[in-house]
Parts: C-alpha cells; sequence; structure tokens
C-alpha cells in the first residue's frame, strides 16, 4: 500500500470547498477523485474503491449517515466527515454509522492533512498489528499486559487497563462515548456514561504528565474521546 | 308549566274571551232550543246541551267547559223544563236529570281537556326539543363567540327571555365590563362556587338567573338570563330548562376555546419551525462561504513559493475568517438559547473533562501563553451538557486572553462552594472597568465601549444564558490583585454513585 499512491475519494457538493480539500490532498501525493453527490460518489466508491473516503455529511441528495452505512458494509476503508452541523448529534450518528474522524467546517488545511494522515497511518497498522506501542513516558506491552511510565510498571486496575487498550485501538479516530462503553463495560452499561467519566479521569492520573492539559487522552466534548500518541 | 303551554299555544285568545266564548256558546244553544222547547223531548235538548260543554272543552279548555257545563244546567232548567223561567221544578226526578247532566258535563271537561292538555304538553315538548335539536346544531356549527350568542338569542327569543354571556378573559377572570356591583358579586359567587344564582329584580320584573357554564374541563363562565318579554321568573320551573341551554353553550364554548389553543399552537409550532430552518440555513449558507476562504487562504499560507509578506496577509485572511466563523456561530447560538428552544443534552461528568478540551481547541490560539490550571481534589460528577459548558469556558478563557498581556497567565480553577460546582477563569490584566460589572452579562455589551479588539460583547452573555438554562448562575469580580475573574456555579445535585470494580490479581 505504501508503494501505490494512496487514492482518496471526495464526496462534496460545494465545488469551492472540493477545490482547496483537493488541493491540499494532492500536495501530498496522495490521488483523489471528486463527486459531486452522494449517489455518484457510492458508484465511484464501488469501482474505485478507495483508500479512504472524506464526506461532507450534508449533501443535498441523500443522508450523509446512509451513504456510511451503506460504504461501511462491504469497505473498511476509513471515513473522514466534513461536517458544518455544530449538533454532536449528527457526528455521534455518523460515527456510530461506521464514520472515524470528523472535520467541523471552517477547518484549515494542515489540520485536514494530520488528520487524513492518522487514519491513513491507522489503516496500514491495523493490517500488521503490532504487540507493543510507546507514546509520551508511556510504554505499553500488550502481550504482557504491561504499562510502563518512564520504564516503572504502573498498576491499572482491569477496566483502566481494558479503557486504554480500547482507546489504542481506535488509534487515530474519535471513539464515541457509546463504543467505548460498549467495548469496556460490554453492551448491558450503554447508557451509564459517567463511569467512563470516572475511569477516564483515573486513566489520565496515572499516564498524562498533566491531566487537566493531557496530551494523550483528549475528550471531543459531547462526542468521545480520541487517543494521540 | 301545564300555565305557560297553554299560554304559548293560544296567545290569540285571552282568558276573558274564552269565557265568553263558552257563554255565548251556552246562551246560542238555549236560544236555538227555545223555539222548539214544546216538540222537543228534553233528554234531546240535555244531549245538545251536553254536546255544547263538550265542545267548550275541546276547543276552549278546562275553566270555559266547567263554566258551560254549569251554566248549561242552570240554563236548562230555567229555560227548558217546566215551569219555564223559573229554576223551580214541577217533578223531583228532574234534580236527577239535572244531577247527571252536570256530572256527564264536568266528565266529559276533565277527560277532554286531560287528553287535550296531554296533546298539548306533547306538541309542545316536541317543539321543545325540536328548537333544543336546532340550538345544538347551531352551537356545534358555530365557529366565534358571537355565533354561539346569536344561537342562544334566536334560541330564548320566543320564551320572551334574554341572555347574556360572561365569560373568562385571559387571565382567567370572569369579564364583568358595564356589570353593576351586585351584578357582578352574584356572577363572581356563581362563577367560584359553580351553583346556579338567583339575583335580585331591579323593577317589577322577575329577578335574572345566574347560571355557571359547567363545561367538562371547568367552568367556562356565567350565563345571565334575563326575562324580557314575559313576567315569569327564569328561576320557576324553567330551571331545568336554562340548565340543560347553559350546559350546551358551555360545551360550544369549551370547543371554541380548545379550537383557539390548537390554533395557536400550531402557528406557534410552524413559526418555530421556521426559526430553527432559518437558523440552519443560515448556519449552513454562511459557513460555506466562510469554510472555502480559511481553505484557500490556509493554502496560500502554507505555499512556500510565495512571497512572506504574500503568506502572512493569507494567513491574516484565515484568521479573520476563522474569527468571523466563530463569531457566526455565537450569534446563532445566542439567536436559539433566546428562542429558549435548546434542549440541553446534560449528562454526569467532570469538570476537568470540559475544561481540558476547552483549552486543547484553543491551544492554537492561546500559543505559549501560561495557563495555571488547579482542580480541587476528587471533584464530584456534576450534570451539564458538554458542548454548551465547553463553549462558556472558550469564550471565558478567549476574553481573558483578550484583554490581558500575551505573558499574563490565565488561571482556571474548579472547586466546590456551598453545593455548588464552581468553575473560575481568572487573568492578570487590567480588570472590568469600574461600574460596569453588572451590566457585562448583558447583550452587546463590552468593557471598552470603542476597543480594537474584536467581538461584538456576545460572549458573556451567551455564557450566561447557557449557565442559566443549567439552573446555574455566574458573576464577574475584579481581583484585589488585579485582573478580571468570572466564576460559573452550577447546582451540584443527586450525582449517581459510581460502584468500584474488585480487583483480582
Amino acid at each position: 500500500m505504501a508503494d501505490s499512491p494512496i487514492n482518496i475519494l471526495l464526496i462534496e457538493d460545494e465545488p469551492h470547498i472540493r477545490r482547496f480539500v483537493r488541493g491540499a490532498l494532492e500536495g501530498q501525493g496522495w490521488k483523489v477523485v471528486e463527486a459531486e453527490t452522494g449517489q455518484r460518489g457510492l458508484i465511484d466508491a464501488g469501482t474505485r474503491r478507495p483508500d479512504l473516503l472524506v464526506l461532507d455529511l450534508g449533501l443535498p441528495d441523500m443522508d450523509g449517515v446512509e451513504l456510511i452505512r451503506d460504504f461501511r458494509s462491504w469497505s473498511e476503508a476509513p471515513v473522514l466527515i466534513l461536517s458544518a452541523r455544530s449538533d454532536e448529534t449528527d457526528k455521534i450518528e455518523a460515527l456510530d454509522a461506521g464514520a472515524d474522524d470528523y472535520l467541523t467546517k471552517p477547518f484549515g488545511v494542515g489540520e485536514l492533512v494530520a488528520r487524513v494522515r492518522a487514519l491513513i497511518r491507522r489503516h496500514i497498522r491495523q493490517q500488521e498489528a503490532s504487540p507493543t506501542i510507546a507514546f509520551g513516558q508511556i510504554a505499553v506491552d500488550f502481550s504482557r499486559r504491561e504499562v510502563l511510565r518512564n520504564g516503572e510498571p504502573v498498576h491499572l486496575t482491569p477496566i483502566e487497563y481494558r479503557l486504554l487498550t480500547a482507546l489504542i485501538a481506535s488509534q487515530g479516530k474519535v471513539i464515541t462515548h457509546r463504543s467505548l462503553m460498549r467495548e469496556v463495560w460490554g453492551p448491558n452499561h450503554s447508557e451509564s456514561n459517567h463511569y467512563l467519566r470516572i475511569y477516564m479521569s483515573r486513566l489520565r492520573q496515572k499516564i498524562e504528565v498533566d491531566p487537566a492539559q493531557p496530551l494523550h487522552l483528549l475528550t471531543i466534548s459531547g462526542v468521545g474521546y480520541r487517543f494521540q500518541p | 308549566m301545564s300555565d305557560a303551554s297553554l299560554e304559548i299555544v293560544r296567545p290569540a285568545l285571552p282568558k276573558a274571551a274564552r269565557y265568553a266564548l263558552a257563554i255565548g256558546a251556552c246562551a246560542l244553544v238555549t236560544l236555538i232550543t227555545l223555539p222548539f222547547r214544546d216538540m222537543l223531548d228534553l233528554a234531546n235538548a240535555v244531549m245538545l246541551f251536553l254536546l255544547v260543554v263538550f265542545l267548550v272543552a275541546l276547543k276552549l279548555g278546562r275553566g270555559p267547559a266547567v263554566l258551560a257545563a254549569f251554566l248549561s244546567v242552570a240554563l236548562f232548567d230555567f229555560f227548558l223544563v217546566p215551569p219555564h223561567f223559573t229554576f223551580a221544578v214541577n217533578d223531583v226526578l228532574y234534580l236527577i236529570t239535572f244531577a247527571v247532566m252536570l256530572a256527564i258535563g264536568l266528565l266529559t271537561t276533565e277527560l277532554t281537556a286531560n287528553l287535550q292538555e296531554e296533546a298539548e304538553r306533547v306538541r309542545h315538548h316536541e317543539q321543545e326539543t325540536r328548537d333544543l335539536y336546532e340550538l345544538a346544531r347551531s352551537l356545534t356549527g358555530a365557529a366565534t363567540l358571537l355565533q354561539v350568542t346569536e344561537a342562544m338569542q334566536a334560541y330564548l327569543v320566543r320564551s320572551g327571555f334574554r341572555a347574556r354571556l360572561f365569560l373568562l378573559d385571559n387571565a382567567r377572570k370572569l369579564d364583568t365590563q358595564g356589570c353593576s356591583v351586585l351584578e357582578k358579586q352574584l356572577l363572581n359567587l356563581a362563577m367560584a362556587n359553580a351553583e346556579m344564582v338567583t339575583g335580585e329584580s331591579e323593577t317589577a320584573s322577575a329577578p335574572p338567573l345566574f347560571l355557571p357554564l359547567q363545561a367538562p374541563m371547568c367552568v367556562r363562565g356565567v350565563m345571565a338570563v334575563y326575562p324580557e318579554t314575559t313576567t315569569l321568573s327564569p328561576s320557576g320551573n324553567r330551571r331545568e330548562f336554562f340548565m340543560t341551554l347553559a350546559s350546551l353553550i358551555a360545551i360550544a364554548v369549551e370547543r371554541l376555546h380548545y379550537v383557539e389553543v390548537a390554533q395557536r399552537t400550531q402557528i406557534q409550532m410552524s413559526a418555530e419551525k421556521l426559526r430553527s430552518s432559518v437558523l440552519s440555513t443560515l448556519s449552513h449558507d454562511l459557513r460555506t462561504p466562510l469554510t472555502t476562504l480559511v481553505g484557500l487562504a490556509d493554502t496560500l499560507a502554507e505555499t512556500p513559493e510565495l512571497p512572506a509578506s504574500a503568506r502572512d496577509n493569507a494567513s491574516l485572511i484565515r484568521d479573520q475568517s476563522q474569527s468571523m466563523c466563530n463569531l457566526l456561530t455565537n450569534l446563532l447560538d445566542m439567536a436559539r438559547l433566546q428562542s429558549g428552544k435548546v434542549t440541553l443534552r446534560r449528562e454526569w461528568q467532570l469538570f476537568e473533562d470540559a475544561i481540558s478540551a476547552s483549552l486543547h481547541l484553543l491551544k492554537p490560539s492561546l500559543g505559549a501563553r501560561p495557563l495555571v490550571v488547579e482542580l480541587q481534589k476528587n471533584l464530584p460528577l456534576v450534570e451539564f451538557d458538554a458542548v454548551l459548558i465547553e463553549r462558556v469556558l472558550c469564550n471565558l478563557i478567549e476574553n481573558a486572553a483578550k484583554y490581558s498581556g500575551t505573558t499574563q497567565p490565565i488561571e482556571i480553577r474548579a472547586f466546590v462552594e456551598e453545593s455548588e460546582a464552581c468553575i473560575a477563569v481568572c487573568d492578570h490584566g487590567s480588570g472590568f472597568p469600574a461600574g460596569q460589572i453588572d451590566h457585562l452579562f448583558e447583550l452587546f455589551e463590552r468593557g471598552e465601549a470603542e476597543s480594537a479588539k474584536p467581538g461584538v460583547g456576545l460572549g458573556l452573555a451567551i455564557c450566561k444564558a447557557i449557565v442559566e438554562a443549567h439552573g446555574g448562575r455566574i458573576h464577574a469580580v475584579n481581583q484585589a490583585t488585579g485582573g478580571a475573574c468570572v466564576t460559573v456555579r452550577l447546582p451540584l445535585g443527586e450525582a449517581p454513585v459510581i460502584e468500584e470494580e474488585e480487583e483480582h490479581g
């Protein structure tokens, strides 16, 4: 995958936005195919098999969330949402439908490129799962269930450990409260989000240098969390 | 009842005329039989008299018929029974004839009159039912209160009464404009007790009657009934009748009330729908060109081939567009908050999440500015809408940054004080101008009236609206050591219990 150029499908109805998004992505050496409508986009997605999908959530011809569900039913490729809506419910719905990350309009080119790169990297890493990961002062060895901070072992409770691994596994994407709850506590707890807040706070105390200004375990208000190595 | 019914059916024949007619009929039959009294068998004459009594009973009613019965016996005795022209009789047996004649006359009268009255009552009843049906029909079709009143008057006009409706106004008070003090009292009494009240007659006419309009849901008002062309009292035997009328009208009034409520709700709903669709269209239509602006300017700013000055200009365009977009977000949010239609997505969560998220969002604009974050140990869970409180914190921190030097630290403290969870955002700038602190949170107020610093004073007003939507409060002070301090206080509430996990191994 690293040898052949990355193919990106951009579905966005605004030509000006398409123009600068395309420019930014092509500047990174990625190949971009544009689609103006959701219907056209779905057809292109089927024929061109993109490595990544950049999708405007407010398409005039179809619901973006529907499109994601459709796409997800046959593709594992990452999906980045561009959303003009500030309403978090739409984003959560899109993320739960299978989108990986979102950008709220307006956004800078640097931010866009960083998000796309993180998603591509994540996709590649998924295919070659590594038994260890290191970020900041922390090193995690999954095979030994061991977490080290500056070389010293950190004691995590089982839930804290599950939470950390779930976050690391979703590296580069936004993970909603609901899916994190389901992953760590099981399907019956998806409504008691406050557990998540408390355990996240404890985890930050153990992982972050400054828990009040975390660098790795980031809060996305109203939506969920993002792990940033 | 019988009185009234007869009066209604025979308005053309007053009492005296009917009695005169009865006397006349008896006289006539006497005159007719008189020339033939020698040829005529007396038994036939008796028959003729009885026929007259019967006819009188049939046509003129009970009273004249009784008179006719007695008169017939007297005339028969006086003119036909020998000796003539005297009440004396030759044969005592005639007394039996008289007695039988009188008895049959009275009996006939009684039976006929009863039958008549019964028929009359049925007819009257039918008429009443028909009228009531007509009334109910016009009330059901009535689309306005005026039509209800018209239907009521049309219904009453024949009975000689007049009615007036007193209904509840918007303050749920009885509208008693143009009434005397006594009338007002009686109306309110009927209203309050939901009971019929009889008034006092002002003149010789009968007293008015006040009936509560008892609808299924509540008492909707009072109907006052006054006698108009009748001397009968409405509180007499017509009581039932007026009660029926009142309940029919009450139902009509209530129906109209709910029609109005439904219409109002519908208008409100469509206005609300329009407002929110205007807001979201505005949001989309303004944000799209701004996104293009930010994106294209950013592209230019990141193009290394361009001269440095051009890149600087491009990044300035980008930053200005970005802040225009923030302004737009604030404006739209304020519009939404002011319409009172923001539903809070409250969840039990920690302040530290909101603080760290805000700081992360503002990282690009805060740059290297020193930040001090102090979190009290073991802060409890607080129920709030994360996105909105994040907006509050962003606005406060941006303000603090705007009104203090770039090297002065911004302090953010989270703590619990007197059953309230608090976040204070403080700076070491010049503080708020004295005397303006009380007005800071009003829409379009700014610390410095005309300053070069961007913003239209929306920020603090939005903070206030959001915090108050959470049932909390926000206030500002100038610190003794210099600089401004804004504190957000949210009620603590009953946080859910966290069950600790069991650790094994």
